[in-house]
């Protein structure tokens, strides 16, 4: 949906930064296109009012100089209790609560082997090894990743205890999912357990959000 | 040494190939993209082009792109170019086979074209080899140095199209390395920029 078309109806839940280049375009916009998702370019954040959306979905090949040049418009979207996803490796200090991106030296493929920390819906009946490995191969999902802030949640590591994807409810009052990888949203490939985790990670930012809403109504 | 700019979108994986120590100091400038359309590129021999920038912005400035390589300037592009932005590329889709070196007899389907072609001098073949998202069919006459069996180039260097010289490659290194994925593209981002800062790019048989 585009930001035009929007505004005749209600407000998609998804703002998707299409980061313009040819990869981001096919892999992070057309693959999650729905009804609840608006694909927004991204130099388009300066004037464009993100307030009838509920979460923001930023990939891996953005322009991190802008999305620093507009941090203050994204620290203001968070506190007023919405919710930003992030796919990607940070090497500036535009998104709130969260450090740079840390490779990981790399030895042997076992090194790429991802675990699921405890169970949460977002990756609820997807096996782990089927996100370590393809056709075989690790290293696709993750190859480093960002300090967390104190009390994030995180949801899966590298073998040795590397946070690769995390929640922090604290840093704003909203919600952010920083991966440092590709975009999580786009996982929906059925013939492959990581293909549930697109439509379960929605569902989770539905929740989620519900909550926070509620949250935000007590206090 | 020839004087390249780069143009720098500002994504991750730029920022890490570019800023690279061993490959800052072949870059004499990054050009941030949203500021190419008011930066002059006069003071340059070579504009690199990576894969992965923003494709409405880019062609915003295509016309200074062209008149710079009309001048006689050297436009290196990288990775896969389905737009018009340069001129007679002839790109042509494939899908992309990433599992060819799974396969028994595995065989990536790339040729070495020219194998007395300046070029080699700073890199292999096997530096070159990954996997390519499309190939190229350039004018005839141009020097096509890497080609694919059964048709179509991954690497040339045209100096027929225009007044300067085009260097055209499916691939895509820079974005492997800066996302740090496959080691060949680092052996050819070692070659490829030392051969663009100094090499011979016209081809003498």
């Amino acid at each position: 949906m585009t930001a035009e078309a929007s505004l005749a109806g209600k407000a998609p839940r998804f703002v998707v930064l299409d980061s313009g280049c040819y990869f981001s375009s096919r892999e992070s916009c057309e693959k999650v296109l729905g009804d609840d998702v608006l694909v927004l370019d991204t130099y388009r954040l300066t004037n464009y009012d993100l307030n009838p959306h509920a979460c923001l979905v930023i990939d891996g090949f953005v322009d991190q100089q802008f999305l620093y040049e507009k941090r203050e418009r994204i620290q203001q979207f968070l506190d007023r209790g919405k919710m930003l996803i992030f796919s990607g490796n940070l090497f500036l200090p535009w998104l709130p609560g969260a450090s740079l991106f840390v490779p990981k030296p790399i030895h042997s493929h076992l090194d790429y082997v991802v675990s699921i920390q405890g169970s949460h819906p977002i990756f609820a009946g997807v096996d782990a090894n089927d996100l370590t490995y393809n056709k075989g191969v690790s290293g696709f999902f993750a190859r480093g990743h960002h300090p967390v802030p104190s009390r994030a949640e995180v949801l899966l590591t590298l073998p040795n205890g590397e946070p690769i994807t995390y929640i922090d409810r604290h840093s704003t009052r909203g919600t952010l999912l920083v991966h440092s990888g590709n975009n999580l949203l786009g996982y929906n490939d059925p013939s492959n357990t990581t293909g549930l985790i697109g439509k379960q990670l929605k569902a989770w930012v539905e929740e989620e959000y519900r909550l926070i809403q509620a949250r935000r109504e007590t206090q | 040494m020839r004087k390249i700019a780069v143009i720098y979108g500002g994504n991750a994986h730029q920022h890490r190939t570019f800023y690279e120590t061993k490959y800052r100091r072949y870059c004499q400038e990054l050009i941030y993209l949203p500021e190419l359309h008011r930066m002059s590129l006069d003071d340059y021999d070579v504009v690199l082009i990576p894969s992965q920038l923003h494709q409405r912005l880019l062609m915003e400035s295509q016309s200074k792109l062209i008149d710079f390589v009309q001048r006689g300037g050297v436009l290196a592009g990288l990775g896969a170019q389905p737009t018009h932005l340069l001129p007679g590329h002839g790109w042509e889709f494939r899908p992309t086979n990433f599992w060819w070196w799974l396969d028994r007899d595995a065989s990536s389907g790339l040729v070495a074209n020219k194998p007395d072609h300046d070029l080699f001098n700073y890199i292999t073949l096997e530096d070159a080899t990954w996997h390519y998202h499309g190939v190229f069919h350039p004018p005839a006459g141009v020097d096509c140095i890497i080609n694919v069996e059964g048709g179509g180039t991954i690497l040339y260097v045209d100096q027929l199209t225009t007044s300067g010289t085009l260097i055209l490659t499916t691939l895509d290194p820079e974005y492997h390395y800066g996302s740090y994925f496959m080691p060949a593209t680092e052996r050819f981002l070692n070659g490829f920029l030392p051969w663009l800062a100094g090499g011979k790019l016209h081809y003498h048989r």
